[in-house]
């Protein structure tokens, strides 16, 4: 036989009590975070917003000039640049970021000493400072580096390979270093993505007769498709507003004739410093802010629409 | 969030930090000068002087002035001189810039635009007598007003060193240095023809090699740069000729000046333009390099140049009186004449240049650069342009004077776009 706790009839005074704590007590847990959105995040979002459309200078507040930043973005060939690059990085990089994790993370995902020496390995470079990577990259793909004394001694080149001062070959050993550097961080999110596939599934596999490929794409990919399109919203976004390896590589200047420069380095160039254009790099901020949003909203509809099918 | 926004709330919040601080601490800084008398506190900011070579120096020229002066404090502030110019756009836009601050002329150009800097020509007319001419004139701004933005402080020029044994290595005769920018062109040529692993030159020209070769830099009212005319054009297409026959690098395009001074140690570069300070770090770090040093006068078809550091007073400032004294103070004759020696630069005070210091020799290699920089100072110029701004106008002429020399535009076009870059920003400053 059970006991059943015959609950007393709340008064009225406690339900308005309840009602009221009901009411309240979620925006207190919320108030920290808001409080920290909306003094790091809008209102500083908010005010770029304002500045677009001024010729505010740092020690100006500025007027009210329409459209005039945004005239003068078009006709600002650095703006082009810095467009070309950041788009070339995504359309580049985050392929890499999508699959290059997961395929080692189905590697590593194993237990054992070893498997375990390889995840820490590959993680590293995530907790690495991006000066630190940079500084490394740049000693290794200088001219007299160690790259370029290893392929001048296995007699590869005649002479050394412009890494750093060819537009294109600095783009894309940046674009290197920034996978280098994700991939032990997306290996990590897989990992936990592949923990939670249901182990049946491989043995079903296994007893179908599926080899590691056949099983890899027909079990992981499929289980994983949620992370990859997760990892996919966030590789883009990180590799729009790519900055540290570029600036690093290129000792902050942009490259041989600012033709490595990206959106970022162009919004840092204008808007800092003691003559700093606050109008114009709000603009451009607006304009880079409207792309990602462009392209969050575009990776969403693809989801949808694989979901569909 | 946007990288500006961040930018923006770093601002915000270096600003309520400085306010926070300048309401706690500033409870004694009310004006006082009653009956010529000066009493409370001032803040003084330098960069990278704090340390065993500059401390004793400023300790013991603050007591002095503190004990000539009883009932005034000043607070020595300093901060690494790097990415000085954030910190001060921080202070600035704060309202929480120091009383007297250590500053170059382009910094002052922008902080005396937004008014926060005192005009010396108004609030002290008297001191100009006391500076060299060309000193005073380099912190007056025609392009605002033919105001006076700061005291004078110290100058700084030096001579061309040169690696000899390049020199011989290269068939180049290490007994007839190049002096002109005519000369020094035609021997990187002769240079890059006969070696291919070093060169004369690995640094695109700064604006201050423009005025060097004798371009004009700016209209005389100070609101136009015109450095892309004829002879601008002329001046660079000798970089594009060079780096056509190989005598500059790709690298070359793209140097900062460290790595120019890198080169040079190495043994890769043939002439490195510096002051009595690389003399003793040539000594100290590349001894195999200072064994072949030639060392000439500064490279210059016009004038040479030299660079000047003044001592600006905040107009907000709530004890002015004493800001300028001090400031006076720092940069009087016989204080700019200890300092002068102690960090190897030059006074911008009238007649200390005559000190037995800058003219007496006394066969050491140090002396023999010292006076000859200090004979230099009398003929040399403050070319940069106090309106041209040290990073974004400098960096834009670096990277058109690159894509002129990539052939990806004429040397007319690209300097047509970093004047038109610069002139728009100076009139955007209004």
């Amino acid at each position: 036989m059970t006991t059943k706790h015959k609950a007393s009839p709340p008064r009225g005074g406690d339900t308005a009590l309840a009602t009221h704590r009901w009411r309240v007590t979620p925006w207190l847990f919320l108030l920290p975070g808001l409080a920290v959105v909306t003094l790091l995040v809008l209102v500083p979002f908010l005010n770029t917003l304002r500045l677009a459309f001024t010729d505010s200078m740092l020690l100006r507040p500025g007027d009210f000039v329409g459209l005039d930043n945004f005239r003068r973005m078009f006709d600002d060939e650095r703006f082009g640049t810095a467009l070309l690059n950041s788009s070339l990085y995504v359309v580049c990089v985050v392929p890499f970021m999508v699959v290059l994790p997961l395929v080692l993370a189905a590697l590593l995902s194993g237990a054992g000493r070893l498997m375990g020496f390889f995840r820490t390995t590959m993680y590293l470079p995530v907790i690495m400072s991006p000066v630190i990577v940079g500084l490394i990259w740049t000693n290794l793909l200088d001219k007299q580096g160690l790259v370029n004394e290893l392929l001048g001694t296995l007699k590869m080149v005649a002479q050394p390979v412009p890494f750093l001062t060819d537009r294109w070959l600095l783009l894309f050993s940046a674009m290197f270093v920034t996978v280098w550097t994700g991939l032990g961080y997306y290996m990590v999110i897989y990992l936990a993505a592949l923990a939670n596939i249901d182990p049946s599934l491989y043995d079903a596999a296994a007893m179908d007769g599926a080899g590691p490929v056949r099983t890899f794409l027909n079990v992981t990919v499929p289980g994983v498709r949620s992370t990859m399109a997760l990892i996919g919203v966030l590789s883009s976004v990180a590799a729009f507003r790519v900055f540290g390896e570029i600036y690093v590589l290129t000792d902050g200047t942009g490259g041989v004739g600012g033709g490595d420069l990206t959106m970022t380095m162009l919004i840092q160039r204008e808007g800092t410093g003691l003559q700093a254009r606050t109008g114009y790099a709000g603009a451009i901020s607006l304009v880079m802010s409207v792309i990602l949003g462009a392209l969050l909203i575009a990776q969403l509809v693809m989801q949808r629409k694989q979901r569909t099918f | 969030m946007t990288r500006i926004g961040r930018g923006w709330t770093g601002v915000a919040a270096l600003a309520l930090g400085s306010l926070l601080l300048s309401g706690c601490g500033g409870g004694d800084t009310a004006p006082k000068a009653s009956g010529g008398k000066l009493s409370g506190s001032i803040a003084f900011q330098t960069w990278n002087l704090k340390n065993d070579k500059f401390t004793p120096y400023f300790t013991e020229l603050i007591a002095a002035f503190e004990k000539a002066n009883p009932g005034t404090d000043i607070k020595w502030v300093d901060q690494p001189a790097e990415g000085y110019q954030d910190k001060l756009s921080a202070d600035a836009a704060a309202g929480a810039l120091p009383d007297v601050v250590d500053m170059g002329p382009e910094a002052a150009y922008t902080l005396a635009q937004a008014g926060v800097l005192l005009d010396l020509n108004k609030a002290d007319p008297q001191a100009k007598g006391l500076f060299l001419d060309k000193a005073w004139q380099a912190m007056t701004f025609s392009g605002l007003g033919g105001g006076t933005y700061g005291y004078p402080w110290y100058l700084n020029t030096g001579p061309s060193f040169f690696n000899t044994a390049l020199f011989k290595k290269c068939g180049l005769d290490p007994a007839k240095l190049p002096a002109t920018y005519d000369e020094l062109f035609t021997q990187a040529e002769t240079m890059a023809k006969n070696c291919s692993d070093v060169s004369m030159i690995v640094r695109m020209p700064a604006i201050e090699n423009f005025g060097e070769y004798g371009v004009p830099l700016m209209d005389a009212a100070g609101k136009q740069f015109t450095y892309n005319d004829a002879k601008g054009v002329e001046f660079v297409e000798r970089y594009k000729k060079l780096y056509a026959g190989r005598g500059l690098t790709q690298e070359s395009l793209n140097n900062l000046q460290t790595k120019e001074v890198e080169e040079f140690k190495a043994g890769r570069l043939a002439y490195l333009s510096g002051s009595s300070y690389t003399l003793n770090d040539l000594k100290d770090t590349a001894p195999d390099i200072y064994k072949n040093l030639g060392i000439g006068p500064r490279i210059s078809t016009a004038a040479p140049n030299m660079y000047i550091e003044s001592l600006v007073v905040n107009a907000t400032g709530k004890n002015q009186p004493l800001a300028m004294a001090f400031a006076k103070y720092v940069t009087n004759p016989a204080n700019q004449l200890a300092f002068g020696k102690k960090a190897s630069v030059f006074p911008s005070t009238a007649g200390s240049m005559d000190d037995e210091y800058f003219t007496k020799d006394d066969g050491d290699p140090a002396t023999k650069v010292r006076l000859e920089s200090a004979a230099q100072v009398k003929k040399a110029i403050v070319w940069w342009p106090p309106a041209f701004s040290g990073s974004t106008d400098a960096e834009t002429l670096r990277e058109q004077i690159a894509q002129a020399l990539l052939g990806k535009k004429t040397v007319k076009e690209a300097l047509d776009a970093s004047v038109k870059y610069s002139n728009d920003r100076l009139a955007s400053h209004g």
